[in-house]
């Protein structure tokens, strides 16, 4: 069991983790979703004990990261797949974690072969492209066979196929009991592999449920065809709908269910030729969510300074 | 748990990350080949014009000193090792994978220290020792005043310079662990050992007599001397400051470690 207590992360006067307060359980993934800059890598550099928190703690099964004597039994991290001596070896690198730890060295070569970079373990890492750095990085975090899993932004680099294959692979660990903490940026990937979202924006709690709970509490937008677009529009305005050209003949409007849109139709007399609700997507949700905050808002392109 | 790894884990874990680099192998052969070839270059230079060397000269003449003198460039060799040995890890970033692997950071720094003081102090004796005896021997062979390791004082003096050089090892370490970077970390290494006896060197000489000795380069020179003069520390005392310095700067590198965020 992983919990973050009360965590807060202060850099100068960056507030980067803001009294972030929840728990990730084992046997699924979950995901961590918020913008760059939100505070996510630094609530896991919290976790692993690179970084102190300025108020809370975070801990693993009730202890703190440094009071593991051999913590990558207990915890395996992904956070930077660059972090590496560039001039040692793969299998090198392993050895000295493994050694560390007490970890046989057999399960060096398990983990090597499992990622597949067993047929480039004798070449130094600083060679390695972004890919087989971050092959070699889940190798290293599986290497104590440890509970708890966290991976910080672990599709960038990969290519779809490495895509396809780390999101069953997370399945896989949280079937066999595992806790799976997965940071990510983009809406879409946590949409498809967790099972289990929390939501932060600068620094601070803002949601969290499965994609289901999270989508279902959206108000979505309502797609209507009508004979009329500019007087139904006046229509539903004086409802207090909001309603958006979508085409010559199509609105589309948010605020109103489409129960609503059809009534209203029928009583100012307007043919109706499609009437279609429109489900928010997880990345809708997001995207209203973490509107306010962004640590950089988007500026009119073609401004130059 | 049973197995739960301690301090010579991490130290094991230490030395193989350190031989497991080719930088370890340029930075050792680098202080091979400073202080023996300049032993051998000094000391046929010095056989050559033996005959034109005053009568004082050829009194003031010290075998040992000039036959280890390669430990003066060496010790920027060991140096650099030291620092390197850390900073490279703050370079690359392998740093957090480290701590993420030990978090006791004192440990850390510990098992590191273990694997320079263990290396640099068996690799140093031997290059000094093979040092001072080509040097000797390039010495007898031109009928020059030689000296033997049967002199207990010179003994003293030849193992006080393989001291020197790991000390110094552990000096750039420990200024690499609070400066975190090698070109900051060289920066003032240099100074320390180059820079601040010129500035020294400008004082009035009543504040010289009661600064230079305390030096890092002087200390060296007294652990050295076979005869203290009163200027400066006996070599026990010598050996004894250096060792301080060297613990202290160590001490505060692991306290910052523990301090500063990774």
């Amino acid at each position: 069991m992983l919990k973050i207590d009360h965590l807060s992360k202060r850099y100068g006067e960056t507030m980067a983790v803001d009294d972030l307060d929840f728990e990730v359980t084992p046997g699924v993934v979950t995901g961590f979703l918020g913008p760059n800059g939100s505070g996510k890598s630094t609530t896991m550099r919290v976790i692993i004990g690179l970084d102190r928190p300025t108020h809370g703690r975070a801990t693993i099964n009730g202890k703190t990261y440094d009071e593991f004597k051999a913590p990558l039994r207990e915890v395996g991290a992904l956070l930077d797949a660059k972090a590496l001596d560039p001039s040692r070896s793969a299998r090198n690198h392993l050895r000295a974690l493994a050694t560390a730890n007490r970890i046989p060295i057999k399960r060096v070569d398990e983990v090597l072969e499992f990622v597949g970079v067993a047929s480039v373990a004798h070449k130094k890492v600083g060679g390695f492209s972004l890919g087989m750095s971050q092959r070699l990085g889940i190798a290293s975090a599986l290497l104590g066979d440890p509970g708890i899993l966290l991976f910080d932004e672990p599709v960038n680099g990969l290519d779809p196929e490495g895509i396809r294959w780390i999101r069953d692979f997370f399945r896989s660990l949280a079937k066999e009991g595992r806790t799976v903490f997965v940071s990510s940026h983009l809406m879409s990937e946590m949409a498809v592999s967790a099972d289990q979202i929390i939501v932060i924006g600068r620094g601070k709690f803002i949601t969290s449920g499965t994609v289901a709970e999270l989508t279902a509490n959206a108000t979505g937008t309502v797609y209507v065809r009508c004979a009329d677009a500019t007087r139904l529009g006046e229509v539903l305005g004086a409802l207090e709908g909001v309603c958006e050209p979508a085409n010559e003949q199509g609105l589309n409007v948010s605020g109103l269910s489409s129960d609503q849109v059809g009534e209203a139709a029928l009583s100012a007399g307007i043919a109706i030729y499609e009437l279609t609700p429109q489900r928010a997507s997880l990345e809708d949700v997001f995207m209203s969510l973490t509107a306010d905050s962004l640590e950089y808002g988007h500026h009119d392109a073609g401004v130059a300074p | 748990m049973s197995d739960s790894p301690t301090l010579v884990d991490t130290t094991r874990s230490e030395m193989l990350k350190f031989r497991t680099v080719r930088a370890t192998f340029i930075g050792l052969a680098t202080l091979v080949v400073l202080t023996i070839g300049l032993a051998v270059l000094i000391t046929i230079v010095i056989r050559t014009n033996w005959n034109q060397r005053s009568l004082a000269d050829k009194l003031a003449f010290d075998p040992v000193a000039t036959s280890l003198a390669g430990i003066f460039f060496a010790q920027f060799a060991v140096g650099v090792m030291g620092a390197r040995f850390i900073t490279a890890e703050y370079a690359s970033g392998a740093i957090r994978t480290t701590l993420t692997a030990v978090p006791r950071r004192v440990h850390l720094v510990l098992a590191k220290a273990i694997v320079l003081l263990v290396t640099f102090f068996v690799v140093s004796e031997a290059v000094v020792f093979a040092a001072f005896i080509t040097g000797q021997s390039i010495y007898r062979s031109g009928h020059l005043p030689s000296v033997s390791l049967a002199d207990s004082t010179v003994l003293r003096a030849v193992i006080m310079a393989g001291i020197y050089l790991t000390l110094l090892t552990l000096i750039g370490f420990g200024l690499g662990l609070i400066l975190r970077t090698t070109s900051v970390t060289i920066s003032v290494y240099v100074t320390i050992l180059l820079i601040i006896p010129i500035i020294v060197n400008f004082l009035p000489s009543s504040w010289q007599d009661h600064i230079t000795k305390y030096l890092p380069s002087n200390l060296g020179e007294s652990m050295l001397s076979q005869t203290p003069s009163v200027r400066s520390f006996a070599w026990g005392t010598a050996a004894l400051l250096l060792a301080i310095y060297c613990a202290v700067i160590v001490a505060v590198g692991a306290v910052t470690l523990v301090r500063r965020d990774a």
